[in-house]
C-alpha cells in the first residue's frame, strides 16, 4: 500500500476505529485488544474472534497496522500469540476518522441538533 | 476440550489461507474468552459466546469468502488484460465451442424434449393418438404390426368425448397442418397455414385467448364459421389491431368472423410447426366439398384426428385405457356389424387405443429429427472437447512461463490449494465470458441450425427459448470448460516449490519436459478425438452424395411435374375423365412437348395409397400380404416416366370405361404374390371404396422409386385412370418437354388454359426441384459435419504447432549444437519429425478405434456407404497426417535454419 490517501476509507467501520484506539497507547494481541474494547465500552462492544481477526486481516491489508515480527514481552505470554501495532498510516487514517466526527459532532451543535458538554 | 474441538470445526467455515493465518490466534482468544466468562460464572454469557462464534460462521466467513474470490477475479481479470491475444482467442473459440453446443442442445431440447409452449401444465396432458406421425388414412384395416391406433374418426372422437368420464375434458385436432387460399373482405388471395380443431381446444390445452375469445363446445355442435388467429400471425398480418374482431375473411367460398387472437407463446398443440389460424372442426365440409369426415358412412372410416384431453383427479392412465378402449371397441362393432366374416372381424376389431404422455405435443419431425440431431449434439460435444483440449495447451504453456510467478507467490507463503484456486478461477473467468459469448453465439447458430434441418419442411419453425433445462446446459458446458482446460494446467502451474525460486525455471529441464510430456498427450487427444469427427464427416457427405444419385429406374433430367385442381371448376367423374383425355392430346399436339400422362401420386409427392387385395392363386400368409400400394396411371405412364415394362404392355389409351379392367405391377409385387408363376392374365381384386374390383394383369414394371429414396421398393399395382371407379381430382401430369424444362412450364400452362381458364396449376416443379427437399437435410447434415471436422483438424493443428514451436525453442541450445557439429537441416527436420510421429501415431491409433465405435452410432443415417467403409477411413486419417505434418513442417523449419552461433550466444 504505497500512500494511499486516509479519505479513501473514511468512515472507519466501528470495530476498526476500536482496534486503532486500543493500539494507540502500546501493541497488542488479539485478545488484549478484545479486553481494552470491552474494558472501555464498559462492556458495551464484545469483539468475537472473527469479527476481530476478519478486522485485523483487512486493517493488514490496508497497512492501517503492522504485525510485530516478535513478542515484545517473551517473558509474560507465550510466543505463539501475535502482536499488532498502529502504523504511521492507520495513525493518519484514525485523526482523520476524529476529524470527520467532530466536524458531525460541530456541526450537530451549531444547528441545535443537540447541546453539551 | 471439547470446546475447543467445536470451535476448530467452527473455523472449517473460513477459506482456508484466512484459516491458516489467523485459526490458532482465534482459538486462543476464544478459549480466554470462553474462560472469562466461565469464571463470572454466566451460562448465559458463555451460550452469548458461542452463539457470537456460529454468527460469525455464518456471516463473517462468506465475507471473508468472497474477499478471495474478488481477489482472485481481480488477479485474473488483470492477467486476462496483460495477454490480450490470448484472452480474445481464449473467449472467442469458447464461445463458438459452446455456443455451438447451447444452439444444438436448444434445437434437440425443442424437438425432442421441451414440453408444449403456453400450455397449461403440458405434463397433465394425454394423447389418445400416435404424436410422431402427422397424415390421415383412409380405408379399410390392412397390414399393421401392432394394433395401436394412429388416429380417430370424428365420431370415434365425439363418442369418446361425450361418454369417456376418465377425461376432465378432451378435444381432437387435424394431425395435417394446412394451407389454405384466403382472402380478407375483397383483397388479394393468400395463403394461410391453419388446422381444424375441437370446440373444446383452447380450454384442454389451458390458453386464453389475448384478445376476442376462444372456441367454445357450442361451436361442436353447428355450423360455426369462425377463425381464432395466432399472436404471431395477428402481428405480421394486421400489425397487432384489435380491431381485427370481427373482420372477415373467405376460404374457398366460406366467409369465417374472426373472434379472437390466442396468446404470444402458444403456437399449438403440436410442437415445431406456427399456425396462423385455428378454425372449428365443424367447419371440414365447408372447406373441402364433396368431402364428408365428420360422419363414420362406411364402409370407410376417415382417420384424420389427433386427439388429446386430461385425466380427472386420481385416474391412472391404465384406467382412462381401458374405459377409452371398451368404449372404442362398442363403436367398432357398431361401424362394422355383423356382415363381416369371422376373420375379418378379428381383423379389425383387434385395434386399440394406445394413452400417452402429451407433454411434449405432437411432432411430425421428432422421428426424422432424432438421430440426426442427437449424432450433431455428439460431434458439437466432441469439438468443445479439442477446444478445450487446445486452451488446456495454450495455458500449460503460459503456466510454463509463470513458474517463477508462482514460485515467487508460495515462497511468500501462498498454498499450493490457494494457487490451484487462483488458476481456476482464471479458467471460469475465461469460461463465463466464452459462455457469454457462446449465449449470444447460440441465438443465431439456432436460428440458422433451425432453417438447415428444415430442410425439406417450410411448416417447421422452432425458435431459441431458454427454457430452464437450456440454461443449465449452458451452464454446465461453461462450468465443464472451465475444469477440462483449467484444471491440468493449474496443477501443472503449481507443481513448483518455493525453493526453486531462485533457479531460473523457465529453462529448468523437469519443468519443461512435464509441460512437453502434457502438452504431446493433449495433442494426441486432439487428433483422436477429431478422426471420428473427420470420417463421420466423411461418411455423411458420401450419403449425400449417394442420395443425389440414386438410380430411380428412369431419366430425371427433362422432366416437369405439373398439379392442377379441377374442383374449383365444378368438373364430375365423367367430365374430368373427358378433361384428362383434351390435355393428353393437347400436350401430343404441342410440339415442344415429346410425352406426357398423369396419374394419382405423381413422383416424390409425398403421397402414398394402399388398398386391400385379394390375388389370385395367392394365400396371404400375414396381415401384410393382404395390402399392396397401388397408384392410379393415365395412358403412357411408364413410357413417359422411361420405366421399361419387364413383361407384357403398359396401360393404354385403348384402357378405357369400356374395355377390360386392367392393371400393371411392378417387380416387387411380382415377386412378393406370384414368386415364380407368370403374372400375366392372373387377377387381382381390389378392395376399393364400397365397391370390390377386380382386374387383369396385362404387363409387369421394372421396378422403379417413385415416393421413397431410401429403403426397399414396395410392391405395387397400377390402375388405369380412364377406368372406374378411378377418379382422380387434383391429378399430376408428367411431362417430358423437347429441350430444357424452364420455358416447357410456359408451354404447359398455355395448354391448360385452352381447355379451360377455370382450371388452377396447384404445383409445378421440374423433377430436380422435385428432388432436391428430399436430399436438403442429408446435404445440410453433410456439410455441418464437414463444418466441425474442418474446424477440429485445424484445432489439433494448431495445438501440434504450439507444442512443437514450444519444444523447439526450449532445444534451441541442442539443435544449435547439432547443427553446429555438421547435422544437415534434413537430418534436423527429420529428427523432429521422428518425434513427432509416436503423437500423430497415437492419435490416429486411439483415433481409429473411436471412429469404429461411433460409425455405429449414424449406421441408420448412412445410405450406400458402410459404417466401416475403409475408403472413407483411409482418406479422413491421411487428411489427418497430412495437416498434422504440415503443422510439425513449420517450426522444424525453423529450426533447421537455426544460426549456432546466435542460439549458443543467447
Amino acid at each position: 500500500m504505497s500512500d494511499p490517501k486516509p479519505d479513501a476509507l473514511l468512515p472507519l467501520p466501528t470495530a476498526v476505529f476500536h482496534i486503532l484506539i486500543a493500539l494507540a497507547d502500546r501493541d497488542r494481541h488479539g485478545y488484549s485488544i478484545m479486553q481494552d474494547v470491552s474494558t472501555r465500552t464498559g462492556g458495551k462492544t464484545q469483539l468475537s474472534a472473527g469479527t476481530l481477526y476478519s478486522s485485523i486481516r483487512r486493517m493488514l491489508e490496508q497497512g492501517l497496522i503492522e504485525e510485530l515480527a516478535d513478542s515484545p514481552d517473551p517473558s509474560s505470554s507465550d510466543e505463539r500469540r501475535r502482536y499488532y501495532r498502529l502504523s504511521r498510516f492507520g495513525k493518519r487514517v484514525a485523526a482523520a476518522e476524529v476529524e470527520r466526527l467532530n466536524m458531525l459532532v460541530r456541526q450537530a451543535r451549531a444547528t441545535g441538533l443537540v447541546t453539551g458538554a | 476440550m471439547r470446546a475447543k474441538a467445536v470451535y476448530r470445526a467452527l473455523l472449517y467455515f473460513y477459506p482456508a489461507a484466512f484459516r491458516h493465518e489467523y485459526g490458532d490466534q482465534m482459538l486462543y482468544m476464544f478459549a480466554e474468552q470462553l474462560g472469562d466468562a466461565r469464571r463470572s460464572g454466566g451460562q448465559l454469557s458463555q451460550a452469548r459466546l458461542w452463539l457470537r462464534a456460529a454468527l460469525d460462521a455464518l456471516v463473517i466467513a462468506p465475507q471473508e469468502h468472497w474477499h478471495v474470490i474478488a481477489q482472485d477475479l481481480s488477479y485474473a481479470l488483470r492477467t486476462m488484460a496483460a495477454s490480450v491475444r490470448f484472452t480474445v482467442f481464449a473467449v472467442l473459440s469458447l464461445a463458438l465451442g459452446i455456443g455451438a453446443n447451447i444452439a444444438i442442445f436448444g434445437l434437440w431440447n425443442g424437438v425432442l424434449h421441451a414440453p408444449l409452449p403456453g400450455v397449461q401444465k403440458p405434463e397433465q396432458l394425454v394423447m389418445l393418438s400416435d404424436p410422431d406421425t402427422p397424415g390421415m388414412w383412409t380405408g379399410r384395416w390392412i397390414g399393421r404390426t401392432d394394433g395401436d391406433r394412429q388416429r380417430l374418426t370424428y365420431s370415434e372422437f365425439e363418442q369418446l368425448r361425450d361418454n369417456a368420464s376418465v377425461f376432465s375434458s378432451l378435444m381432437a385436432s387435424q394431425s395435417n397442418f394446412d394451407t389454405w387460399r384466403a382472402r380478407y373482405g375483397n383483397g388479394e388471395w393468400e395463403q394461410v397455414k391453419g388446422r381444424l380443431v375441437s370446440g373444446g381446444y383452447f380450454q384442454v390445452l389451458g390458453v386464453t385467448p389475448v384478445i376476442g375469445r376462444a372456441f367454445t363446445a357450442a361451436d361442436d355442435q353447428g355450423d360455426a364459421p369462425y377463425a381464432v388467429l395466432s399472436y404471431n400471425y395477428w402481428q405480421r398480418r394486421f400489425g397487432g389491431r384489435p380491431e381485427v374482431l370481427g373482420q372477415t375473411l373467405t376460404i374457398r367460398t366460406t366467409l369465417l368472423t374472426i373472434i379472437g387472437v390466442a396468446p404470444r407463446r402458444f403456437f399449438g398443440e403440436t410442437s415445431g410447426q406456427q399456425p396462423d389460424l385455428w378454425i372449428p372442426l365443424r367447419m371440414q365440409p365447408a372447406l373441402m366439398p364433396g368431402q364428408d369426415w365428420l360422419h363414420d358412412k362406411g364402409p370407410e372410416k376417415t382417420m384424420w384426428l389427433n386427439v388429446f384431453g386430461r385425466l380427472n383427479p386420481g385416474v391412472t392412465q391404465a384406467q382412462a385405457e381401458a374405459q377409452s378402449n371398451a368404449l372404442f371397441q362398442a363403436g367398432l362393432e357398431t361401424f362394422y356389424g355383423n356382415n363381416l366374416s369371422p376373420e375379418r372381424r378379428r381383423d379389425v376389431l383387434d385395434q386399440h387405443l394406445r394413452i400417452r404422455s402429451a407433454a411434449r405435443g405432437a411432432s411430425d419431425v421428432r422421428t426424422q429429427f432424432a438421430a440426426s440431431l442427437t449424432t450433431m449434439l455428439a460431434a458439437v460435444g466432441v469439438l468443445l472437447l479439442i477446444a478445450c483440449a487446445n486452451l488446456a495447451n495454450l495455458l500449460l504453456a503460459r503456466g510454463a512461463a509463470r513458474r517463477p510467478e508462482m514460485a515467487l507467490r508460495l515462497s511468500l507463503g501462498a498454498s499450493h490449494g490457494r494457487l490451484i484456486r487462483q488458476m481456476i478461477t482464471e479458467s471460469l473467468t475465461l469460461a463465463v465470458l466464452g459462455g457469454l459469448a457462446g449465449l449470444v453465439a447460440a441465438v443465431f447458430l439456432h436460428a440458422a441450425l433451425a432453417r438447415l434441418m428444415a430442410g425439406n419442411n417450410p411448416d417447421f419453425h422452432m425458435s431459441f427459448s431458454l427454457d430452464p433445462l437450456v440454461v443449465a446446459f449452458a451452464f454446465a458446458s461453461t462450468l465443464a470448460s472451465a475444469l477440462l482446460f483449467g484444471l491440468l494446467p493449474a496443477w501443472q502451474a503449481t507443481k513448483t516449490d518455493a525453493g526453486e525460486s531462485l533457479k531460473d525455471l523457465g529453462r529448468s529441464a523437469s519443468a519443461s519436459r512435464g509441460r512437453m510430456r502434457w502438452g504431446r498427450f493433449l495433442v494426441s487427444m486432439q487428433l483422436a478425438l477429431s478422426l471420428p469427427l473427420l470420417v463421420g464427416a466423411g461418411l455423411l457427405t458420401r450419403t449425400a452424395y449417394n442420395l443425389q444419385r440414386v438410380d430411380l429406374g428412369y431419366p430425371t433430367a427433362n422432366l416437369l411435374l405439373v398439379r392442377i385442381g379441377t374442383r374449383e371448376g365444378g368438373y364430375d367423374a365423367l367430365r374430368r375423365q373427358r378433361l384428362f383425355e383434351e390435355l393428353l392430346s393437347e400436350f401430343q399436339r404441342n410440339p415442344a412437348i415429346r410425352t406426357a400422362s398423369f396419374s394419382l401420386l405423381g413422383v416424390f409427392s409425398g403421397g402414398n395409397s394402399a388398398l386391400e387385395i385379394q390375388v389370385e392363386g395367392d394365400v396371404a400368409k400375414s396381415d401384410n400380404d393382404r395390402g399392396s400400394a397401388v397408384d392410379t396411371v393415365g395412358p403412357g405412364y411408364f413410357s413417359t416416366l422411361g420405366v421399361p415394362m419387364v413383361l407384357g404392355r403398359e396401360i393404354l389409351e385403348s384402357d378405357h370405361a369400356g374395355a377390360p379392367r386392367v392393371c400393371v405391377i411392378n417387380e416387387a409385387f411380382a415377386k412378393q404374390f406370384f414368386q415364380d408363376r407368370n403374372p400375366i392374365g392372373r387377377h387381382i381384386t381390389a378392395m376399393e371404396e364400397r365397391s370390390k374390383t377386380t382386374c387383369q394383369v396385362v404387363g409387369v414394371a421394372k421396378d422403379a422409386r417413385t415416393q421413397n429414396l431410401r429403403g426397399r421398393i414396395e410392391p405395387r399395382f397400377y390402375m388405369p385412370a380412364m377406368q372406374p371407379p378411378s377418379d382422380i381430382v387434383n391429378p399430376i401430369f408428367l411431362i417430358r418437354p423437347v429441350t430444357a424444362s424452364a420455358p416447357a412450364l410456359a408451354v404447359v400452362r398455355e395448354a391448360i388454359q385452352r381447355a379451360d381458364t377455370s382450371i388452377p396449376i396447384l404445383e409445378s416443379a421440374t423433377m430436380e426441384e422435385q428432388l432436391a427437399p428430399l436430399t436438403a437435410q442429408d446435404r445440410a447434415i453433410a456439410q455441418l459435419a464437414a463444418a466441425f471436422g474442418a474446424v477440429a483438424i485445424l484445432l489439433a493443428a494448431v495445438g501440434l504447432y504450439g507444442v512443437l514451436s514450444y519444444g523447439i525453442a526450449r532445444r534451441r541450445s541442442e539443435i544449435a549444437i547439432r547443427i553446429a557439429l555438421g547435422a544437415r537441416p534434413r537430418a534436423v527436420i527429420a529428427m523432429i519429425l521422428r518425434e513427432t510421429s509416436g503423437v500423430i501415431l497415437t492419435g490416429l491409433a486411439l483415433g481409429a478405434g473411436l471412429a469404429y465405435v461411433a460409425s455405429r452410432w449414424i449406421t441408420s443415417q448412412l445410405y450406400g456407404v458402410a459404417p466401416q467403409d475403409p475408403l472413407t477411413l483411409m482418406l479422413s486419417a491421411a487428411m489427418l497426417v497430412a495437416v498434422a505434418l504440415g503443422a510439425t513442417y513449420l517450426p522444424a523449419q525453423q529450426a533447421a535454419r537455426l544460426e549456432p552461433m546466435a542460439a549458443l550466444r543467447e
